[in-house]
């Protein structure tokens, strides 16, 4: 043990350049992936939100006739889609607006004629939240010819969807980049540990140490790196978490399960790394 | 103990190193391998060590055989030899006695079993009294002591030495024979590698076992042999 512990260090003193270059490809290796992956769970949890009040909402010409309004409500509440269906009439258009945006309700004060159209609200059941259903409830909606307009979250929903999944690609793309620079970085490391100590580990196997006994000491000081990479970039991410925070909107963190699997995470890139420096130096025995 | 059987090794750019060796190395035994340069010697250490495998032939050393043997048996195998070099192959930032600790750190002994028996082991080679010294200050025959101290350590049942005398002067070479013998007195068997004629000359009861181009001309255990 004391001389696991002992030449764990080694490679710390041997090589601080390649030793802090791992340490740190490792931390930005970790800390894109979070970023990123921060980027995906707030936008996930606004998206799960939306989704909680998808509607489309279908605003009828003036003057429709109430049959019409009701054949139309009978016919859209049996889509397999629909949840629900509501019609609000131009009064009670009115009166929701006035009360929602009430800092403004002068502006409907003194209205000669009511403005609002009346609309029909449909709310998806939610297996059918997703943009290309509401696309398609919308579009068999708009052919009623009395429907004058059609509303429905697909703009910024679709924009949301696609900034997740660009978010997640980045992640895993500028992530891996650097994770395989961390690679790299660990098997150099390992690298002139081995041939700086060519001399010892021929005596090592000399006098009958075994391969996890040469091996050990490499991976665990591989496992450390990894550790400090993952602890710096918590750091890192913290403070990007706080600035944003506090200048833009109120964000959701990782859990500290999430937290403590990323510390492992960064040690296991750390060891694997060592590990498969090492199978190719020590294969003769 | 040590059987080889039939044993050929062939190199793959230089071609065969050793041609059909057969020999039987029995408990406590004295034997010199000699020969000129080039003749196999080394490559029959590296078989005994596992190091190199025949390329047909089998070499069987104390239940193990190398066509059995898996690379994870290995330092099993090493743990029950001692082997020394000509060039000592000492750690230079490590005192006599952490080189000699080394062989007993690394098969993963306690602090408490190793510090008595590294004591012991160097009093054994006579070197008790500079314990402390790095190889830097050890005197080339000095260094040699440490070596085999090392290679005792681990209580081996055989002592491998492969030109041991080799980069010492003939007075010193003659000390280090006599550790070599007394060790043996003691029931060790001891398997050393020389071309120096002087030597044998030295231990005229151990066995000699003569390489020539690969091939065994003369084993004094067989009577004088073919050649
Ligand atoms: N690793 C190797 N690869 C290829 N050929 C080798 C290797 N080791 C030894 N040889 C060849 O095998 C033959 C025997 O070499 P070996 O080292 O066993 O001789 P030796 O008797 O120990 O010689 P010396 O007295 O000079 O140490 C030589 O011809 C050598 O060139
Ligand atoms: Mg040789």
């Amino acid at each position: 043990m004391a001389y696991t512990s002992r030449e764990a260090l080694f490679a710390f003193r041997r090589s601080p350049l390649l030793t802090s270059l791992s340490i740190a490809t490792i931390a930005f290796a970790l800390y894109t992936l979070s970023v990123f992956g921060l980027v995906w769970r707030n936008i996930d949890r606004v998206l799960a939100d939306v989704e909680e009040r998808v509607e489309v909402i279908a605003y009828l010409v003036d003057g429709t006739d109430p049959t019409e309004t009701s054949a139309l409500m009978r016919e859209v509440a049996a889509y397999p889609e629909v949840d629900s269906i509501a019609y609000l009439s131009k009064e009670d258009a009115l009166a929701r607006a006035r009360a929602e945006l009430s800092d403004y309700s002068a502006l409907y004060e003194d209205l000669e004629s009511n403005p609002l159209p009346a609309s029909v609200e449909i709310a998806l059941k939610s297996g059918y939240r997703d943009a290309a259903d509401v696309d398609d409830v919308a579009t068999r909606i708009a052919r009623f010819a009395f429907v004058e307009d059609i509303k429905y979250g697909e703009d910024w929903v679709q924009k949301l969807d696609f900034l997740q999944n660009l978010s997640l690609f980045l992640g895993l793309v500028v992530g891996g980049v650097f994770a395989v620079i961390a690679f790299v970085a660990i098997g150099a490391t390992i690298n002139i540990v081995l041939i700086s100590r060519e001399d010892e580990i021929a005596i090592m196997k000399m006098v009958g140490a075994t391969r996890s006994f040469i091996a050990r000491p490499l991976v665990i000081e591989g496992f450390i790196k990894g550790v400090l990479g993952a602890v710096i970039a918590l750091v890192l991410l913290t403070f990007t978490y706080s600035l944003l925070e506090q200048r833009v909107v109120s964000l959701s963190f990782y859990s500290p399960l999430q937290v403590a699997g990323g510390i492992l995470l960064g040690g296991a890139l750390g060891a694997v790394a060592s590990i498969v420096t090492l199978r190719r130096h020590l294969a003769t025995w | 103990m040590i059987l080889f059987k039939n044993v050929h090794k062939e190199y793959p750019r230089t071609g065969y190193a050793l041609q059909d060796v057969s020999f039987h190395l029995r408990k406590g035994e004295f034997t010199f391998v000699t020969g000129p340069s080039g003749a196999g010697k080394t490559t029959l250490v590296k078989l005994v060590t596992m190091e190199e495998r025949p390329t047909a032939g089998t070499v069987r050393i104390s239940g193990y055989a190398s066509d059995k043997i898996k690379t994870r048996e290995i330092p099993a195998l090493r743990r029950r030899l001692g082997i020394v070099f000509q060039d000592f192959r000492l750690l230079k930032n490590r005192t006599a006695r952490e080189n000699v600790a080394f062989a007993l750190e690394v098969t993963g002994a306690s602090a408490e079993q190793i510090n008595p028996k590294v004591l012991r082991t160097l009093a054994a080679v006579g070197l008790s009294d500079k314990a402390d010294h790095l190889p830097s200050e050890l005197s080339g025959g000095e260094q040699q002591r440490v070596a085999i101290a090392r290679a005792l350590v681990n209580d081996p049942f055989i002592l491998l030495a492969d030109e041991p005398t080799g980069n010492l002067d003939p007075k010193v070479a003659l000390d280090i024979l006599r550790v070599f013998k007394d060790i043996n007195l003691r029931g060790m068997a001891v398997l050393l590698v020389t071309h120096d004629r002087t030597l044998l000359g030295e231990h005229p009861r151990a066995r000699i076992i003569e390489l020539d181009q690969g091939r065994i001309v003369r084993d004094t255990a067989n009577g004088e042999a073919a050649g």
